[in-house]
């Protein structure tokens, strides 16, 4: 502390490094108030930003991430006599199903005939790989390499092979976001089969999102089939997602199909088109049919809207996040 | 010996962008970082927290907010929010240098903790009064304990690997002024 005092220029730069850096300060939290305000347009240059990092970081992330699983699979060299019992097991068990299986496709094919049922021709998908994760414990999204490019739309649905996985949420031109349903901004309308119970799948960063919003819990039992329900027309109906399991404090959770701990190609669904979201407040959902103004009829549809939307619960919900403004509802756009 | 020293300034301020960029590479490696996981520790604000201690001269506040706000845009968080309270923090330590210089290093320890702890709150608060959905809890306080464990390991890191030491007192710098 034995300084001398201060001389020649410094006695003109604190004061004015002091002011630049209040300024610095108002203007970042000036920045997380538009986000907050308008957080659409700060969304989509976060997209425009990764869309223009991550895909240069690919010729690195592809091969470590390989490397990294290859170690992973050598690992499991170790036990591979154990494995190779389990397999055996596992495909005599295979077998049998394969067999129910392939009865009840040409089952389900002779009675789509007799019902003269056309699949929708729009469901076809894009296969996009994953670049890279969110990077965040706080944040369940994985990064695809296909974008806006290879018309991709925001809103649309991702599987794996085997599940349900998330949906768009965030587009750049070489790059989207999907974000996953384990995120704790993520509701999805599902039906519990066989029951047919509607239900609203909420993540919570854990591995199995609970289960909410059931009509009738009581017929709803460990075991059964969740899909999509397509509710809110947002997803399309009939996706697998898991299986229902009952947690220790008794709450109904979902185990998920997809296979989260290998998430490397995920195929988008095209759906249908979908309104674009250009404000904050706005809900997604589908395209209003072009129907003649009448009052009348307008009040009417407003007071039976929530019931056809899954008992309100979806509608609420959908709308609260999107005021929220959170990544998953009001995001990316 | 003076472009030297110049050398040194740009030295370790491009260093530290290159291990930036490096935890973000890390980070963003599609390897499992799964729902449920817990987290890691905040490795670049430890970095950034002990090399302010040591050589404030070394990082800018510029630098520190332009990497923290990539950080910030990169991994989905409220974009500014926390480059706000990580340039609030650094000028709060770079403007106690001559005190900061006294300590041994249990006190910085404490202080630092202190520092983490408080920038959480903050954080939170702000969430709070802007009406954001808060982050867990739980997970926020095992980052901010594995952080604060951290801290320690990358101050020996930066001592022993990077050379990086608090001024020694005769240590003068380009200008032939003392530090």
């Amino acid at each position: 502390m034995a300084r001398t005092k201060t001389t020649g220029p410094e006695e003109y730069t604190r004061p004015l490094r002091r002011l630049l850096v209040v300024l610095l300060v108002a203007v970042l939290l000036g920045l997380f108030l538009l986000w907050r305000i308008d957080s659409p347009r700060v969304e989509r240059f976060r997209s425009a930003l990764v869309d223009a990092v991550v895909p240069n970081m690919e010729w690195a992330l592809v091969p470590v991430t390989k490397a990294a699983g290859m170690a992973e699979d050598f690992q499991s060299y170790t036990r591979i006599h154990e494995q190779n019992q389990e397999l055996k097991r596992e495909l005599q068990k295979m077998i049998a199903w394969k067999e129910a299986a392939r009865q009840l496709g040409e089952q389900n094919a002779r009675l789509l005939d007799l019902n003269k049922v056309r699949l929708d021709p729009k469901l076809t998908w894009v296969t996009g790989q994953v670049l890279a994760d969110s990077g965040s414990p706080f944040r369940q999204s994985v990064l695809l390499n296909v974008g806006a490019r290879d018309g991709l739309r925001d809103g649309w649905a991702t599987m794996d092979g085997l599940g349900f996985v998330g949906r768009i949420s965030g587009l750049g031109e070489r790059t989207s976001r999907v974000i996953l349903v384990t995120d704790t901004n993520s509701r999805v309308p599902v039906t519990v089969q066989p029951s047919g119970q509607r239900a609203l799948l909420s993540g919570d960063n854990s591995s199995m999102p609970i289960l909410e919003f059931i009509e009738d819990a009581d017929e709803v039992a460990p075991g059964d089939r969740v899909v999509t329900s397509g509710d809110g027309g947002v997803l399309p109906a009939g996706l697998l997602v898991g299986q229902v399991v009952r947690d220790t404090d008794r709450r109904l959770r979902v185990v998920l199909s997809a296979d989260y701990q290998r998430l490397e190609f995920l195929r988008v669904l095209r759906s249908h088109e979908l309104d674009p979201i250009l404000d904050a407040g706005g809900l997604i959902a589908p395209p209003l049919l072009p129907s003649a103004p009448d009052p009348e009829v307008d009040a009417e549809g407003e007071a039976a809207a929530p019931p056809v939307a899954g008992g309100g619960d979806v509608g609420e919900e959908g709308s609260g996040d999107a005021e929220d403004g959170t990544v998953a509802e009001g995001g990316g756009g | 010996m003076i472009s030297l020293w110049r050398a040194a300034h740009w030295g370790y301020r491009a260093l530290f962008v290159a291990i930036f960029v490096a935890l973000l590479f890390l980070r963003l490696l599609p390897l499992g970082s799964g729902a449920g996981r817990l987290p890691g520790p905040d490795l670049l604000l430890c970095l950034t927290l002990a090399w302010v201690m040591r050589r404030p001269d070394y990082l800018p506040v510029w630098l520190i907010a332009g990497v923290v706000l990539v950080e910030d845009l990169i991994l989905m968080r409220p974009p500014g929010l926390w480059t706000a309270l990580v340039v609030m923090v650094s000028e709060f330590i770079r403007s106690r240098v001559a005190l900061t210089r006294e300590l041994n290093f249990v006190v910085e320890w404490l202080l630092v903790s202190g520092l983490m702890v408080a920038m959480l709150l903050a954080y939170r608060l702000v969430f709070a009064m802007a009406l954001l959905p808060q982050l867990p809890l739980g997970f926020a306080l095992v980052q901010l304990v594995w952080s604060v464990l951290a801290y320690p390991v990358v101050v020996a890191a930066s001592r022993l690997v990077l050379d990086l030491h608090k001024p020694a007192t005769g240590e003068t710098d380009d200008y032939g002024r003392r530090l």
